[in-house]
């Protein structure tokens, strides 16, 4: 009887999802699909077929060609510079904010603010701001004496301002990720460790950091996995350069399909991307079912 | 623009309830494109045939047309065709062939200035496409500087020169000199640049190569040439331009960036697409009303221009090319130059009453005659891609300019093999 | 001798509600000491502010002779158990119980010879590598009074420790406080809202209500003479009855019934307390019976309450033999003691005292 219900409602379940899961397959799963075969094959824009299968020739091609391996190591610096800044950043005002008993609804609204906006906004906005002779953050420093810095016109700059840039959008992520998890602990260990004698800095390495690991390793890896597709900042900021200092694997990857034209090489490096992406996703998941046992 | 996009979903709007013929155009969102516009009442009027415009950004227009090029019929019957796309537009055998119509309405195609017709007109003989609106680039200065003599008298006591519109390179490389280092001016520059990757570092710095009697390719065997000397004393100098003589961050300008430096005041030149002239004029956007000119680049600036074309997938190529041959007609040329369009048409920069309002019309007409031509193949997208690469490394990142230009040649000559342009 | 001391203690908040209004308590060396009340009651806060982990807002703390106000929790040599147990559920059992010694810079083995002598008073010994995750609520509990065993403090501070196990887990661990008190012979304050630990557990009950004490005093004291009918109430299962009465020339009549009692109060209305054990079944015609009528009989096993309705309509619980055969709707006799009878002001509650 209750065996007999339980099928029921399996299909009922089943019936109900069906809907969503076409939907996904249709939005997910084919562009994937089609991606791989593309990869494999000879899709260009001014042949957009696929007709010819060319197996792994676009992966192989993808290693042997500089800039694709220089976007690569631009992006792993990028993506590394990003998350762990951010993540500094964002757990020493997590830490602020979550001491703070009046007006937290002010520095949330504040603090979602740059979150809020698109990155092509956010790009055109600092690129204006720090346009070195008209923009306003060159005239700050001018009025404490500090003389203008060319903040993308050199590469190393380039590179770094990209990254505050990217930090200043994204921060907030990391703030209101580690404020909830922080905002979530449990009152009561601290008491006890206050009661045996344990500092603020002792309270933070002892029982802070450990009970919030969770909640960071899965804040690092949202972020790190958003970080490495980071494209409209770049778009808009540099296009790359000057030289190759900012040149983003997405970004390359666009071209090589949108002005290269050549979209089985560019899918094949996408797919690339999307296996890395993947790994990091797939320990994420683990990592999250190994805590929920 | 804001009134325009009102205008343009109201005539989408109009369109659905209208059964009388529609023609629909992919556009850019420029300012020749709002002159066009202006005209469309008056086609109308004249033909009975709607037109429906769908102005989108530069960057959509690609991703927007090849889907509809592609298709056995598409949505576009008229499409505008950056030179960029030519080659690889005419390669995938996208546009048709307009020769038997002109012939037909005996269309003026003569009136066309002759460089512009080669880069969005003639392809290998046939015509595939009528020159909209050109963006050749032009040498913008400061007309009230170059005049005052107390500069006159500095510049020839150092350079052993007068102090004039430049017409050979090397008088305006003292010149750029001269502004940065010499005149005396607080936070004055003599150039600004626009040295961002990909698109507007390869275009500025073609100004350069030709004008250092350098070119692209050899002509005959479509051999690259760009590492030889005058490639190379180029690359020198633009990378002098931006490290020595221009402001700081130019290495990454955009076009607005450059534009602005130069707007307000604090350049004495840019080499600009002659289109954005008359904003030096506009008190909204310049500090430097009434003191900006534009000359011809010294050996002859950078070209480029936009055609209309008709594509294979047209649902109405008649209606098309009644479109077209109205819109290019020389009366509507005129009338939108009159409303500050950027013609193509030899007579327009003749029109008295066209000198009467544009006073730098006779130069704009001289500039667009001795205007070059970037290489038209259908890579040149990715061409320009490799080539802003190269030079801004040379620039901005110490990367040596014979070295820079060695690969340019080679990259450049890989997709002319694949393009079958070079055996 | 430790003898912890609070006078006129108050706690206020900062949106101005007091928590614990002029407490006055005097906890002596070695005692078992039970705070009980209500939740609410401010008892838990009561506690804390001992323990330094809420400052105190006016009045005075003294530990032995010192006064402890401003002192840091960590100098005021007391242990705290928490009611969720406050574990570190990073570490393992015998991370927290050392957690303390390697603050405190125990030699390494100083700090397993105690470690050792604990886990084995506790039985925590083939626990000491699991997670607090991994541990029963019971287990749990232990590792929480270790640690504060090994804290080796003047006085051991309880908050409602018990409430999170089940009931006969309850019952185990009150026996097992009860021991290792003996055991360890420090002072005990023990925060609870149940009067059945209060009563198994304590040397003295301290009850609380809004914050004030109500009555201080021995478990049994407190149960028979409760010092008003908030502490009646409170202690006993099921509660002492309250009824209204009127006192007259030495007697009080209620429910019909009209009983001799010592009270130096003269006249008036009066509120009658007894305890459910003190009623008793008679057969009808006996001396001074109060007439009744069953409500219900609720079955405990070992006996039953008995709920009569009186004249009147007061309900009163009665503690009866579980075999008694009544069914509702029967009337009956009840006899009451009337020794055992106590009169509480009907206005302030409080009891009226005997002659």
């Amino acid at each position: 009887m209750t065996a007999a219900i339980a099928q029921r409602d399996r299909w009922f379940g089943f019936a109900m999802t069906l809907p969503g899961l076409l939907a996904l397959l249709l939005v997910v799963l084919f562009p994937i699909l089609f991606t791989l075969w593309t990869s494999t094959s000879d899709f260009t824009l001014l042949k957009p077929s696929n007709d010819a299968f060319l197996g792994l020739s676009h992966y192989t091609q993808a290693f042997a060609t500089p800039e694709f391996r220089h976007a690569l190591s631009v992006t792993l610096a990028f993506v590394v510079a990003v998350v762990v800044l951010e993540f500094l950043v964002g757990f020493a005002v997590a830490l602020a904010l979550d001491k703070v008993e009046h007006g937290k609804a002010v520095y949330y609204v504040i603090l979602l603010f740059p979150l809020l906006m698109n990155p092509i906004v956010v790009g055109l906005i600092w690129k204006m701001f720090l346009h070195p002779t008209l923009g306003i953050v060159n005239y700050v420093l001018s009025l404490v004496g500090i003389p203008p810095v060319d903040w993308l016109g050199v590469p190393d700059n380039a590179f770094w301002t990209v990254v505050a840039v990217d930090i200043w959008h994204q921060v907030s992520f990391m703030i209101v990720l580690l404020l909830a998890g922080l905002a979530a602990l449990p009152k009561e260990p601290y008491e006890a460790a206050r009661l045996e004698g344990a500092g603020t800095i002792r309270c933070f390495f002892w029982i802070t950091l450990p009970l919030m690991r969770p909640v960071i390793v899965v804040t690092l890896l949202i972020r790190l996995i958003f970080a490495v597709k980071t494209y409209d900042i770049i778009y808009i900021m540099t296009r790359g350069g000057p030289g190759q200092a900012t040149e983003l694997v997405s970004y390359y990857i666009y071209r090589r399909a949108f002005v290269g034209l050549d979209v089985s090489q560019a899918s094949a490096m996408a797919v690339i991307l999307l296996l890395v992406v993947l790994a990091l996703t797939a320990w994420l998941h683990r990592y999250m079912r190994s805590l929920a046992q | 623009m804001k009134k325009f996009l009102l205008a343009s979903s109201m005539l989408i709007a109009s369109a659905f309830g209208a059964e009388a013929q529609t023609i629909n155009i992919l556009m850019e969102s420029v300012p020749d494109t709002r002159y066009v516009q202006e005209m469309l009442p008056e086609f109308k009027e004249k033909t009975g045939i709607d037109v429906q415009l769908e102005v989108v950004n530069y960057a959509e227009m690609h991703t927007k047309l090849v889907p509809q090029l592609v298709a056995p019929e598409g949505s576009y019957d008229v499409i505008i065709v950056d030179f960029y796309w030519v080659g690889e537009f005419t390669k995938a055998g996208w546009l048709q062939p307009l020769d038997e119509r002109i012939q037909a309405d005996e269309f003026p195609v003569d009136n066309y200035i002759p460089s512009i017709m080669d880069l969005t007109g003639k392809v290998d003989g046939t015509t595939l496409m009528l020159p909209f609106y050109n963006y050749a680039m032009g040498l913008t200065y400061r007309k009230d500087l170059l005049e005052d003599p107390k500069h006159q008298e500095a510049f020839k006591a150092k350079y052993g020169r007068d102090l004039k519109v430049p017409t050979e390179w090397p008088e305006y490389l003292d010149q750029v000199k001269y502004f940065s280092e010499d005149a005396g001016i607080e936070g004055f520059k003599g150039v600004v640049n626009q040295g961002q990757r990909p698109d507007p570092i390869s275009m500025e710095w073609s100004n350069y190569l030709f004008a250092n009697g350098g070119r692209y390719y050899d002509p005959e065997t479509w051999q690259p040439t760009l590492a030889t000397p005058e490639g190379i004393a180029a690359l020198t100098q633009y990378r002098d331009s931006i490290q020595k003589y221009g402001p700081i961050g130019a290495a990454n300008f955009s076009f607005d960036d450059a534009f602005n430096v130069a707007a307000q005041g604090k350049a004495y030149s840019y080499l600009t697409f002659n289109m954005f002239r008359p904003v030096y004029d506009d008190p909204a956007s310049s500090q430097v009303v009434g003191k900006m000119e534009i000359a011809p680049v010294p050996g002859g600036g950078m070209n480029g221009s936009w055609g209309w074309a008709i594509p294979k997938s047209s649902p109405d190529p008649d209606a098309a090319w009644e479109f077209i041959k109205f819109i290019e007609s020389p009366e509507i040329a005129k009338k939108r130059a009159l409303l500050g369009g950027a013609a193509t048409q030899k007579q327009i920069y003749e029109d008295p009453e066209l000198i009467e309002k544009f006073s730098y019309y006779p130069q704009l007409g001289e500039l667009l005659a001795y205007a070059q031509n970037f290489p038209v193949f259908t890579y040149t997208p990715e061409f320009v891609d490799v080539l802003g690469r190269e030079l801004s490394l040379a620039v901005a990142d110490g990367k040596d300019p014979k070295e820079a230009l060695e690969q340019v040649d080679k990259d450049f000559a890989e997709l002319l093999r694949k393009d079958g342009k070079l055996q | 001798m430790t003898e912890i001391r609070l006078a006129n203690v108050t706690k206020t908040y900062a949106g101005g509600q007091t928590a614990v209004d002029a407490v006055d308590l005097t906890i002596h060396d070695g005692e078992f000491f039970v705070l009980l009340g209500p939740s609410g009651c401010g008892k838990s806060t009561t506690l804390r502010m001992i323990a330094g982990l809420e400052p105190i807002s006016s009045g005075d703390l003294f530990i032995g002779e010192r006064r402890m106000n401003e002192v840091d929790p960590k100098d005021r040599d007391l242990a705290f158990v928490f009611q969720n147990y406050a574990l570190f559920p990073h570490l393992t059992v015998k991370g927290n119980l050392t957690f303390g010694m390697k603050l405190r810079g125990v030699p390494g083995p100083e700090q397993e010879r105690r470690l050792a002598e604990v886990t084995a008073m506790l039985g925590l010994a083939p626990y000491l590598d699991r997670k607090p995750g991994q541990l029963s609520g019971g287990q749990r509990q232990r590792v929480a009074l270790g640690r504060a065993l090994l804290r080796d403090p003047v006085a051991f501070l309880l908050d409602e420790p018990l409430s999170n196990l089940d009931a006969k887990l309850r019952a185990q661990m009150r026996t097992e406080l009860v021991k290792l008190h003996r055991r360890v012979a420090r002072t005990i304050i023990h925060v609870t809202h149940d009067q059945i630990e209060a009563m198994t557990m304590a040397d003295r009950i301290c009850i609380m209500q809004d914050g004030k004490v109500a009555q201080v005093g021995a478990p049994m004291e407190v149960y028979r003479n409760p010092a008003n009918t908030f502490v009646a109430t409170f202690t006993g299962s099921p509660p002492m009855n309250l009824v209204p009465g009127r006192l007259e020339h030495g007697a009080v009549q209620f429910a019909g019934a009209s009983l001799p009692v010592d009270v130096r109060a003269s006249g008036g209305d009066v509120t009658v307390g007894f305890r459910p054990e003190d009623l008793s079944l008679v057969a009808a015609p006996a001396r001074l019976p109060i007439n009744a009528e069953v409500v219900a009989v609720e079955t405990l096993g070992a006996d039953a309450i008995l709920v009569a309705s009186l004249i009147g309509g007061q309900e009163v619980g009665m503690r009866v033999p579980a075999d008694t055969a009544l069914s509702p709707g029967q009337p009956i006799a009840v006899h009451l003691d009337p020794d055992r009878l106590r009169l509480f002001d009907p206005g302030s509650g409080k009891t009226l005292p005997r002659r």
